[in-house]
């Protein structure tokens, strides 16, 4: 009886997830703010919302997220469009085009847990300019089965 | 942590309609009041789990359910003065071969009912009765004479 009652205990602990958290990367140019889950479970609707601030101008700003973002997760909705889209060494890259120095860049993702997909996943963030690495966000995610 | 939380809002909710619905209804389920339970029983489930459809979030519904019932039931056996609140007080509905009009309106029984339920005991009169006692389990009990 103790472990049913420490079950839900555990889970008020957002232990199993679905809270966001806030992951957050600098460099002199710009810095970027990840808001979303850490842990999931299968079929979970959740939202992961990219906040750049550009601290210089950033001419071509490309957001490069590792493969681990789509590996089974039906991606919904992505708000603004991004201006291109692209692959690079396998991971997925959304062109964003010019932030001006001194403003602020959100980016929504909107995404649905595939069932089946159970264990833990690398979700790597990368911010660059053109062809320019400015800053990494490393990450991974968790979906219980 | 959402599954947990919802599912302690929706065991009060329940909680608190069984406890207005009323034990007669509950104890006899004709079969409507059956098919009410299923269609009941399903509004809850997308309540509680939303878009889940993991095992650990089912597991956290069904434990977080499990866990808040011992914990009534202990509480209602520890503490005397909740049982009135938790489980309810026996009501008389017959009173030495009288009915009390009073609480059998307050449950909505009638005397047909209340006669239904003593031939099923092989009472076939109001006069053989010295006491009737609705339960809180919603059977009726009778003593008698």
């Amino acid at each position: 009886m103790i472990l049913i009652a420490a079950l839900p205990v555990v889970a008020l602990l957002n232990v199993f997830g679905q809270r966001p958290t806030t992951s957050t990367a600098s460099a002199p140019v710009a810095s970027l703010h990840l808001y979303a889950p850490e842990d999931l479970r299968g079929g979970l609707i959740y939202m992961a919302r990219f906040t750049i601030t550009a601290h210089e101008d950033l001419k071509k700003a490309n957001l490069i997220l590792s493969r681990g973002w789509a590996e089974s997760f039906t991606i919904n909705t992505i708000e603004p469009s991004p201006i291109g889209e692209g692959s690079s060494n396998g991971n997925l890259v959304f062109q964003l085009g010019h932030i001006p120095a001194g403003s602020t860049y959100r980016f929504y993702m909107d995404f649905q847990v595939n069932p089946t997909n159970v264990g833990s996943h690398v979700q790597d963030v990368t911010l660059a300019d053109g062809s320019t690495a400015l800053l990494t966000i490393h990450r991974t995610v968790f979906v219980y089965p | 942590m959402d599954i947990a939380l919802r599912g302690i809002v929706v065991f009060g909710f329940l909680y608190v309609l069984t406890r207005v619905i009323g034990r007669r209804e509950l104890s006899s389920l004709e079969p409507f009041d059956l098919i009410l339970l299923v269609i009941l029983g399903d509004a809850v489930q997308q309540g509680l789990t939303q878009d889940d459809y993991s095992m650990t979030g089912a597991l956290i519904a069904i434990s977080t359910i499990a866990a808040l019932q011992v914990f009534t039931s202990y509480l209602s056996f520890r503490f005397r003065r909740l049982r009135p609140v938790l489980d309810g007080e026996p009501i008389i509905v017959v009173d030495d071969g009288n009915l009390i009009e009073r609480n059998l309106k307050r449950e909505r029984i009638t005397q047909e009912e209340l006669m239904a339920e003593a031939r099923a005991q092989q009472i076939e009169s109001l006069d053989q009765i010295k006491w009737a006692v609705l339960e809180t389990s919603g059977k009726i009990s009778f003593i008698e004479k």
